[in-house]
């Protein structure tokens, strides 16, 4: 009677998912149901893809598909050659002006049209990001560092050290005797 | 009592202007917002700067033109695809062109390709070429994904159709072009 919605059996297993030891938020779920698929691609692609050893063994060996492949490989070449093209800088600009150029006089006198014929392409906020990834690790870094100076890591290692000292002075005061032991030890 | 109805009458145009005005503002926003991206693209399917400028003002004309000057649902993805079509065939006239010209000039047997295979600009040309070929549903996934570099959600929103089958168009399309590349390269043998 008193059971909740919320309530769920401690291990819950079917044919397709994974075990759920204990309740789940759906946002969790969601979140583990990605990753199963970012998994199982990865795998797929890992062992049916064309970088598999198996097909590879077979692509070395057979030259219809080799054939195939090399034809394949072109198009991606070439399609990343075209990608690699630069434009002029000012192109957005001339291509802004004629473009507004045949606009209605309304448009073409607008504030903004006189702004777009200035205009030149900017490079988005995650180019700008990533050109700055490796001095934002760096600093990231050195924020991780002092932080665990000033908090846990550190203290914990002098907890250690003491403890440990303290162990070997025991040792020292059961084997050698006590004024032996402060005169190695120092108090 | 006339000077007063032209007077009226001028005030009433300033008034509609002013309307149309700035319900066609969205143009120029949409510009701004979306040009870089469209002189990206058409840059990468002419690869020709002038032929860039021209199909970026033919689309911004059916732009400004179509739905009777108002705004389409989708602009992103109208703007696009127009662009699209519009640099496709302005690359056809240009194939078309040369190859009239070509003809007449010299005999074709005598235009050997060149020595160096991977010469990139040879190649580039000849994709273009075979893009250009392609059935529009292809055509349209493999300018999107590999020339707009959109994803493969984004192309199957903006085309109607689903992310798997926009994957699949993909695939089809590489095979075409990679056989119709083979098969220019040996007939040139």
């Amino acid at each position: 009677m008193n059971k909740t919605q919320d309530s769920r059996p401690e291990t819950q297993v079917t044919n397709y998912q994974l075990p759920i030891t204990s309740y789940q938020s759906p946002g969790l779920r969601l979140n583990k149901c990605r990753q199963i698929r970012a998994w199982l691609r990865n795998a797929i692609r890992n062992y049916l893809g064309p970088d598999a050893d198996w097909v590879q063994d077979h692509i070395g060996n057979c030259p219809r598909c080799h054939r195939r492949f090399v034809s394949v490989g072109k198009i991606n070449l070439a399609l990343s050659l075209v990608k690699s093209q630069p434009h002029k800088p000012d192109l957005l600009m001339r291509a802004n002006s004629q473009a507004i150029g045949v606009l209605k006089h309304s448009l073409r006198e607008a504030p903004k049209a006189q702004k777009l014929k200035s205009m030149r392409p900017e490079p988005k906020l995650l180019e700008i990001c990533s050109m700055h990834k490796s001095s934002a690790t760096n600093i990231a870094a050195c924020i991780a560092i002092l932080f665990l100076m000033k908090t846990s890591i550190f203290s914990f290692m002098d907890t250690f050290q003491a403890q440990g000292q303290k162990a070997v002075r025991q040792y020292y005061v059961n084997h050698v005797g006590e004024d032996l032991a402060n005169d190695i030890f120092g108090s | 009592m006339l000077d007063k109805a032209v007077g009226y009458g001028l005030i009433w145009d300033l008034g509609v202007c002013e309307t149309v005005d700035k319900s066609q503002q969205w143009i120029l926003s949409a510009m701004q917002r979306h040009g870089p991206e469209l002189v990206t693209i058409l840059w990468r399917i002419l690869g020709n700067e002038q032929d860039v400028c021209d199909a970026y003002q033919s689309t911004f004309l059916q732009l400004a033109h179509c739905w009777s000057g108002g705004k389409p649902e989708h602009t992103k993805a109208y703007m696009f695809r127009t662009a699209s079509n519009v640099a496709v065939s302005i690359l056809r006239r240009r194939l078309a062109e040369r190859e009239r010209l070509s003809a007449a000039i010299v005999d074709k047997a005598d235009v050997s390709p060149p020595a160096n295979e991977l010469d990139s600009k040879y190649l580039q040309e000849r994709l273009r070429c075979c893009i250009a070929r392609l059935p529009e549903h292809l055509r349209n996934v493999i300018t999107l994904r590999d020339l707009a570099e959109l994803s493969y959600a984004q192309i199957g929103r903006m085309l109607g159709i689903s992310a798997a089958t926009a994957r699949v168009y993909r695939c089809k399309a590489i095979q075409l072009l990679s056989l119709w590349m083979n098969k220019e390269e040996r007939d040139r043998l």
